[in-house]
């Protein structure tokens, strides 16, 4: 119950908060088109005036997929130095954008503003950022190390597998243990991050201990919950790819179309991150209130 | 003179009396009798991992020179040790390189050689290294020395013991557990040419094989849990008298090559391919018509199909038969009819890595678990490996030093067969073997736009008839011999027209049917079929390293201006027509008939266009470049170039604009690396940039949304 009632409330806020997911669609679209600007640049360059270009109305087409690798065949090996720094970026991005996400999702009476965002942004970018490179730690850590104790019973199953579906399963269990334990883990560093928030605070790794502690008590509910958020982003995920098979491969309307579903889809997604953090803001707060916190009633 | 021994006479006549044509076919030039024939005793040993055999050869000398040794392969060397020149050139392929467990090493031991005299030639035995550069330690060709030079016409009868240890599967041989895939597997004599001696190249990294057509009688003996499968036809099978194992024969003439494979969990299947059944009359007289044959000549014989597939691959019996039947059909139809009784298909077994390769009289197909419809795999496969019967296996070319001639030509072939039989296929990606086609929407293509794509990355390292071992890296290699051979010779079917092209292929086909051509014989008969010489062709793009780019270097369309300033004579003296005049109302600058002149002027439109050869190859032997410039008003007009210089201008003074021009409208020259710059309109199209412009950033912001999970 105590659940149903976190993501009940979780829904209500992230659904008030729709601002929110137009700041975040927008730095997200922009950030894009960044990098996707090159690729335009090149298609305009070498197809907007070929007949060839014709055929990229019609969907991926080998001849001009063929000609524009051999042209720019030779920028394949600096493509690391250049994904590394807008990968960089990009985290450096997004660890703001999650300050002003959850500050403004823990105010909750408050009508969602840019200064107001911004202001927030800034405010928990250093905090954050220790979380960040605390949660790469741990990643590698338990990734690494205990990564390899679980793979191992899987690489034995694949290596003494008979057949093509022993190696399936063995591989899809094992990349669901992952992706189970990746989701505590996130689920962890979420629970740190809102707990900075709603108490203020500057010591991220005191805060990551309590949050252990805190954790501790209500583990399975807070996963559960977790979960319950996960099987959202899996239903709109699934809708998308129904409806996106459906749409039509060429004609006009298609070219508006396919694009608009794709936002949408795009903004479905960033939504589903604010429900995370939104149902796990309640969830923290009731839990926090249960057990007489003065931190969350104050704030 | 050395005697054959009379138990391998009665054996060989035997294997003779089989009928191994379809018969009543078209006979093909190369119908003399073989050189070589040879009579095999296998026993696989489970446990070990090892095969014992016997191996008797009867070699004809068949030139007019004496020959005072025998080269033998010895293929399984090759998995030795690290020092062959397999793994040696393995090494530098940092990323393709072989690697073997620990106990995985294979090796082939020749235990005993002797003439059927009794002349031990074992002490005689060294290890060759002909091929440049050298792997001294490379044992995978040896020699050994007759006590006498064997003159024209005499026949030279070796007895030969030979174990093997079977490798851990590496290049499509090998074992896992209890599931046998063995090629390359015996003692192979290299292939005598006249004035050059044997040609009997080292196991190469980027090589398959070369031999001589023979007659084969193997007796393959494995346990009796197995399910066996072999080249050529299963004469018998016999059980021990323990009941412990059991003995298969397998017979076939005119083959150059022998696998088999053993594994318990087989399905073994048999259908027949029945010609009036899967080919109507209708057809006949088409292919036919297109080929300028009598349709009675390209019937088509009933054949065996036997398939080995494995029980987790059941639900795929019939795609497999579907599509060997259309790879017998079109094969059959436009390049000859298969000659042989018997065609088997392996499904190959499981993690012997033996999938997609091609044995006289049997293949390796290979597919998942589980697939989609949509993706044409393993129809691909299946088709371009019966493929192979024909380009490699009758028309027997040498792999190691033209592999275009079966790879490319192959590859050529099963795109025209895919394409004819099931259209366009996707791209599919999987997920631990999950096809992702039953999700998305992935490009569909036709296979000579992939090769296309292989063909202009590669077209500057390598030349496509290099020897297989010289070429600058595994990738050159596969994408020159396969993608870049195959996208000349659509390029070629494109100058030539489809008719002729069947007709030049299906002439090399069964004009070479049993021997051992070379690129100067497939330009023959491509310019003996064509009656023009094409040998340019062949220069240009198969032997030579050169970048084919044609393209529009500019294009301006626009009004014709008056171009009437100046001093001009007039009347006995001289007038100066200045910008103000020329800018006058037509008809008022001078005279009435120069009047209309200006005004039929201005109304004028000059194109001019400039077209460039980008790239060092030319086009030749009469052929042109079609340039078409579609006016505003939907006229359009054609001009040819011959290609010859690095540029060539066009100027045309028409009514109205231009709005596109375009040279090789018909996309003949598909080899083009730059087909983008053939053509220019004056405006700008972004439609599809537009879309694709929004996929490239809904692919982007998808990717940092996963991305985000970490911060």
């Amino acid at each position: 119950m105590e659940i149903l009632i976190a993501l009940s409330r979780g829904f209500q806020t992230a659904g008030k908060k729709t601002r929110l997911l137009l700041y975040l669609w927008l730095v997200y679209f922009l950030f894009s088109l960044f990098i996707a600007a090159p690729l335009c640049a090149l298609l305009e360059k070498d197809f907007s005036r070929s007949v060839l270009g014709e055929t990229i109305f019609r969907g991926s087409d080998l001849l001009w997929i063929g000609d524009l690798l051999y042209q720019y065949q030779n920028l394949g090996p600096s493509f690391p130095f250049v994904l590394f720094p807008l990968a960089v970026a990009f985290f450096a991005l997004h660890i703001f954008l999650n300050g002003g996400l959850i500050g403004r999702l823990a105010a909750e009476k408050e009508n969602v503003r840019w200064p107001g965002f911004l202001r927030d942004a800034g405010k928990y970018f250093g905090r954050f950022s220790r979380v960040f490179f605390l949660s790469l730690f741990v990643y590698a850590l338990v990734f690494g190390i205990l990564g390899r104790l679980i793979s191992a019973p899987f690489n034995l199953w694949m290596k003494n597998a008979q057949t093509g579906w022993g190696i399936f399963w063995a591989s899809t269990l094992r990349f669901l243990i992952f992706l189970l334990l990746f989701s505590c883990l996130k689920m962890f560093f979420d629970y740190v991050k809102i707990r900075l928030v709603v108490e203020d605070s500057r010591k991220a790794l005191r805060t990551s201990l309590s949050t252990f502690r805190f954790l501790k008590a209500g583990f399975f509910r807070a996963w559960m919950l977790f979960l319950l958020v996960g099987l959202v982003f899996l239903a709109v995920t699934g809708i998308y790819l129904l409806i996106a098979k459906g749409f039509p491969k060429s004609g006009t309307g298609s070219l508006f179309l396919a694009p608009l579903w794709e936002q949408t889809f795009i903004a479905a997604r960033l939504w589903i991150t604010m429900l995370f953090f939104s149902s796990e803001y309640h969830f923290l707060k009731s839990r926090l209130a249960h057990f007489g916190n003065r931190t969350i009633e104050e704030k | 003179m050395i005697k054959m021994p009379k138990a391998l006479v009665s054996l060989i006549s035997l294997c003779l009396a089989v009928r191994f044509l379809g018969g009543g076919q078209e006979v093909p030039a190369g119908t003399g009798s073989t050189p070589l024939k040879y009579e095999i005793w296998v026993e696989l040993d489970d446990q070990a991992k090892i095969l014992r055999g016997r191996e008797e050869i009867v070699w004809k000398n068949t030139t007019s020179e004496a020959v005072s040794d025998m080269w033998f392969h010895l293929y399984w060397n090759a998995f030795k040790n690290e020092k062959s020149a397999l793994f040696e050139e393995s090494r530098e392929e940092s990323l393709l390189g072989i690697k073997t467990e620990k106990g995985g090493w294979g090796w082939i031991d020749l235990r005993r050689i002797v003439l059927a005299d009794g002349t031990d030639l074992r002490p005689t035995l060294e290890f060759m290294t002909p091929d440049e550069p050298r792997h001294p330690e490379d044992q995978t060709v040896a020699r050994v020395r007759f006590p006498a030079p064997l003159q024209p016409g005499e026949e030279a009868h070796l007895k030969i013991e030979f174990e093997s240890k079977i490798p851990r599967p590496v290049l499509r041989t090998g074992y896992y557990r209890d599931s046998y895939f063995i090629a390359q597997w015996f003692p192979k004599p290299g292939v005598y040419q006249e004035g050059r001696g044997w040609n009997c190249h080292q196991y190469h990294l980027n090589s398959e094989f070369f031999a001589d057509f023979a007659t084969f009688i193997v007796h393959i003996t494995v346990p009796a849990r197995f399910v066996v499968g072999a080249s050529g036809r299963q004469v018998r099978t016999v059980s021990s008298q323990d009941g412990k194992t059991i003995t298969t024969t397998f017979v076939q003439d005119r083959i150059h090559d022998f696998a088999w494979t053993a594994d318990p969990a087989f399905i073994r299947l048999e259908r027949d391919f029945i010609a009036d059944l899967e080919v109507t009359p209708e057809e006949y007289l088409e292919v036919a018509a297109k080929l300028g044959l009598p349709p009675e000549s390209i019937r088509l014989p009933n054949i065996k199909m036997i398939l080995l597939i494995r029980p987790e691959h059941r639900s795929q019996i019939e795609r497999h038969f579907k599509a060997l039947r259309a790879a017998i059909k079109y094969y059959g139809l436009w390049y000859g009819p298969y000659p042989y009784e018997t065609i088997t298909m392996v499904d190959p077994p499981f993690r012997t890595e033996s999938g997609g390769m091609e044995y006289p009289t049997l293949f390796t197909a290979g597919t998942g678990i589980m697939t989609d419809r949509k993706v044409l795999n393993p129809e691909g496969v299946i088709i371009h490996e019966f493929g192979h019967g024909y380009w490699y296996g009758l028309v027997a070319n040498n792999e190691f030093e033209e592999a275009w001639l079966d790879e490319g030509i192959n590859t050529y072939s099963t795109g025209k067969v895919l394409a004819q039989a099931y259209g366009a296929g996707m791209f599919s990606p999987s997920v631990f073997g999950f096809p992702l086609a039953k999700i998305f929407n992935f490009p569909v293509y036709y296979d000579y736009e992939l090769d296309r794509l292989g063909a202009i990355l590669v077209a500057e390292r390598d030349p496509i008839t290099n020897p297989s071992w010289r070429f600058l890296s595994r990738t050159t290699y596969g994408l020159n011999v396969y993608q870049r051979a195959s996208a000349c010779l659509h390029t070629l079917e494109r100058l030539l027209g489809e008719n002729l092209m069947l007709r030049i292929m299906r002439m090399f086909q069964m004009r070479y049917r049993f021997r051992h051509p070379e690129t100067g014989d497939f330009i023959a008969v491509v310019n003996e079929v064509s009656g023009r010489d094409m040998t340019w062709y062949f220069d240009e793009f198969f032997f030579s390293t050169l970048n084919f780019d044609y393209g529009i270097a500019s294009f301006r369309t626009n009004k014709k201006k008056n171009l009437a300033r100046g001093i001009f004579d007039r009347n006995g003296s001289k007038g100066e027509i200045t910008e103000k005049d020329a800018r006058k109302p037509r008809g008022e600058a001078a005279d009435r008939e120069s009047g209309e002149r200006e005004e039929r002027q201005d109304e004028m439109f000059l194109t001019r266009v400039v077209l460039r050869r980008f790239g060092e190859a030319r086009i030749g032997g009469g052929f042109e470049i079609r340039l078409r410039v579609v006016f505003e008003d939907g006229t359009e007009d054609f001009k040819f170039w011959d290609g010859q210089s690095r540029w060539a201008k066009f100027v045309f003074e028409r009514p109205s604009p231009a709005a596109v021009v375009e040279i090789d409208p018909e996309r003949i020259w598909l080899i083009d690396s730059n087909l983008a710059n053939n053509s220019r309109k004056t405006k700008p199209s972004r439609a599809g940039i537009f879309r694709l412009a929004a996929k490239a950033i809904f692919w982007v912001q998808n990717s940092l949304h996963f991305l985000s999970a970490l911060s």
